[in-house]
């Protein structure tokens, strides 16, 4: 963990209860940290484990029968993996603010706009009525809101996905967290939406240095945004790199995942797809678990006990025993 | 002569005393062979569309016409034969894909309904079909749940292919996938068109539209406000939104 860190993960490790005496391993392990200002692209294909991260770090996996089961996660100097209920009640919204994944899930469809920002604006202050309109206008202002005085006596469902989408993102911000995680917060949404919602993240992280964790399939988006990209593949982190590097990678994963790029191809042109399917959760090979869909596999990607994650050069790190042969 | 074409199709949707013009006066037209897309922001009229041509939806004016005749003829839309010759993917496959079936056993039902064959013979011709779209004999045997949203849209084009259709119209196939599932199906496309097939490509997702079609209509509020080649509609975009379209993409040279 560097000074500058604002959140260290550390072989993080998430368990799910399936049964009484059953537990099945959904995140195994997860090592980055998040710098201070910093925004970073969490990439890796659906069933990787990117939204049990995003949960652990708001302490909401018991809501999916999931928990910790072991590594370090630490936030701002605060061990998050002994927080007490008590204590999320100071960390979750206050300092990390959430965006969960799926637009359609959205704000609550019950409350009003003005109600769900209250409730934000709240958490466990007490604050005047006056105070929190006040504060509402201003957060729908930030995220670009349109008449927000209207707004507010809205419902979700008056609203588009776009808008929507804001709302999280006005309650994520409301109390000035330290860390914003957003969970694929544009999936679904039209490009030029997608487009407005990156610009205010990228506009939150500078005039308030909020760091963010930023969630996504889109490869061209990630490194339009992100500083640094981490990649997890079933469950583990396989490697980290800033967006500046990417090309340079050294896991035959992450540049498996860059070549499927259709914007980088003639149009038609042969795309290059990763063998296969990921791995199974529950079903993971011993050794390394992208083996089997790895043109560069040897004998001992496999009979490894353990692909440890290293440091290849200054801020990359990557999971694959034979990455000094990887990009030659 | 155009495989399919729409001549001044409109859909009015009638929504507590207002109408929503959800189409309005559009042409279109598929030439044999061709990949078409239609590329657009939500609630353009995309889907409405396409399901006009997928004969789902009757229009409130205007007609679409297959090889030169109309595909209503009265009541009836896509009558005897023609039933088949059109099939249509979604952008969620559980619609689509009935969960409580085996994979292999939703296609075979589907290949028997569509061919006159033999319950073997139909699962013979549903497992070919389900390796031709990358879905090895272990997972045919899963249920639904049981594989990734990539694989369960390969499953539904498999299934949409058992009626051996001459045009397929995907509505945002590979919006609910993520990006390496997405290159797996667009690869699947291009094969498909190789053997004969016609494909009308719906999509909110220019970089597919642009990987995958030969040419391009841009819809807004329900009209085409743009169309021609792919090349020419991406390199030299006439229509102000158009441009403005283009230049969101993530990473787009003038950001
Ligand atoms: N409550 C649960 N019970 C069993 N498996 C679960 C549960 N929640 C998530 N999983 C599994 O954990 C894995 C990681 O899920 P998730 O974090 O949602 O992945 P991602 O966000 O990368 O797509 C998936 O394989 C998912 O099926
Ligand atoms: N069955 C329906 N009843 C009323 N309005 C509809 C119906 N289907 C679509 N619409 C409306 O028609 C417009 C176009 O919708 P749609 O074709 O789904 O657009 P797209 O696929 O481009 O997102 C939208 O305003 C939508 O709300
Ligand atoms: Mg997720
Ligand atoms: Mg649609």
């Amino acid at each position: 963990m560097t000074s500058n860190s604002l959140v260290s993960i550390n072989e993080l490790k998430i368990d799910v209860r399936i049964t009484k005496s059953l537990r099945l391993k959904i995140v195994d392990s997860a090592t980055f940290d998040v710098e201070r200002g910093q925004i970073l692209g969490l990439i890796g294909e659906s069933g990787s484990g990117k939204t049990m991260l995003c949960r652990s770090l708001v302490g909401t996996l018991g809501r999916r029968g999931a928990y910790i089961a072991g590594g370090d996660l630490v936030f701002d100097g605060i061990d998050l993996i002994t927080a007490k209920p008590s204590d999320w009640r100071d960390i979750r919204g206050k300092r990390i603010g959430y965006v969960p994944q799926s637009a359609l899930a959205g704000p609550n469809p019950v409350m009003t706009i003005g109600a769900q920002l209250a409730e934000a604006i709240e958490q466990s202050e007490n604050h005047d009525k006056d105070y929190i309109r006040k504060r509402s206008l201003e957060l729908l202002e930030i995220v670009q809101i349109r008449r927000p005085e209207i707004v507010l006596k809205q419902y979700p469902y008056d609203l588009s996905g776009g808008m929507k989408q804001r709302v999280m993102i006005a309650c994520a911000i409301a109390q000035q967290p330290s860390l914003i995680v957003a969970d694929e917060p544009t999936t679904g949404l039209d490009v030029t939406v997608q487009a407005e919602i990156m610009d205010l993240l990228k506009r939150i992280r500078s005039e308030f240095s909020t760091s963010i964790i930023l969630v996504s399939h889109d490869l061209p988006l990630i490194n339009d945004v992100c500083d640094d990209i981490v990649v997890m593949h079933a469950g583990a982190t396989v490697e980290k790199v800033s967006s500046a590097q990417v090309s340079h990678s050294l896991h035959p994963y992450t540049r498996a995942l860059y070549s499927s790029r259709i914007d980088l191809v003639e149009p038609k042109g042969q795309l290059v797809t990763i063998k296969g399917q990921p791995p199974t959760v529950g079903q993971w090979p011993s050794g390394c678990r992208f083996a089997d869909r790895c043109d560069f596999v040897v004998d001992s990607c496999r009979s490894a006990s353990t692909v440890p994650l290293v440091s290849v050069a200054q801020d990359h790190m990557t999971a694959c025993l034979r990455f000094d042969q990887i990009g030659k | 002569m155009n495989l399919l074409e729409g001549q001044d199709v409109t859909v009015h949707f009638n929504v507590h005393g207002g109408v929503i013009k959800a189409v309005d006066l559009v042409n279109f037209a598929l030439p044999q062979g061709q990949i078409v897309g239609i590329v657009g922001e939500s609630g353009s009229g995309k889907s409405t569309f396409a399901r006009v041509l997928a004969g789902i939806q009757i229009p409130t004016s205007g007609s679409v016409s297959y090889l030169g005749k109309p595909i209503q003829d009265g009541k009836i839309t896509y009558k005897g034969d023609l039933r088949q010759a059109v099939q249509m993917v979604f952008q969620d496959p559980y619609g689509s894909l009935n969960p409580r079936m085996r994979i292999i056993k939703a296609v075979a039902e589907a290949v028997r309904q569509h061919q006159n064959v033999e319950k073997a013979e139909a699962k013979e011709i549903a497992q070919k079909l389900l390796e031709s779209m990358g879905i090895s004999a272990l997972d045919s045997r899963k249920y639904p749940s049981a594989l990734s949203g990539g694989q369960r849209q390969r499953a539904s084009v498999a299934r949409a292919l058992s009626a051996q259709p001459k045009i397929l119209i995907a509505d945002e196939p590979t919006s609910a996938i993520d990006q390496s599932a997405q290159a797996q199906l667009l690869g699947l496309f291009n094969e498909l068109i190789k053997n004969g097939l016609s494909i009308v490509l719906v999509s909110h997702d220019l970089g597919v539209i642009r990987y995958l079609s030969d040419y391009v209509y841009v819809m807004k509020d329900g009209k085409f406000v743009e169309e021609g080649k792919t090349e020419e509609i991406f390199n030299n975009p006439k229509e102000e939104y158009t441009k403005k379209l283009i230049s969101s993409i993530p990473g787009h040279k003038s950001h």
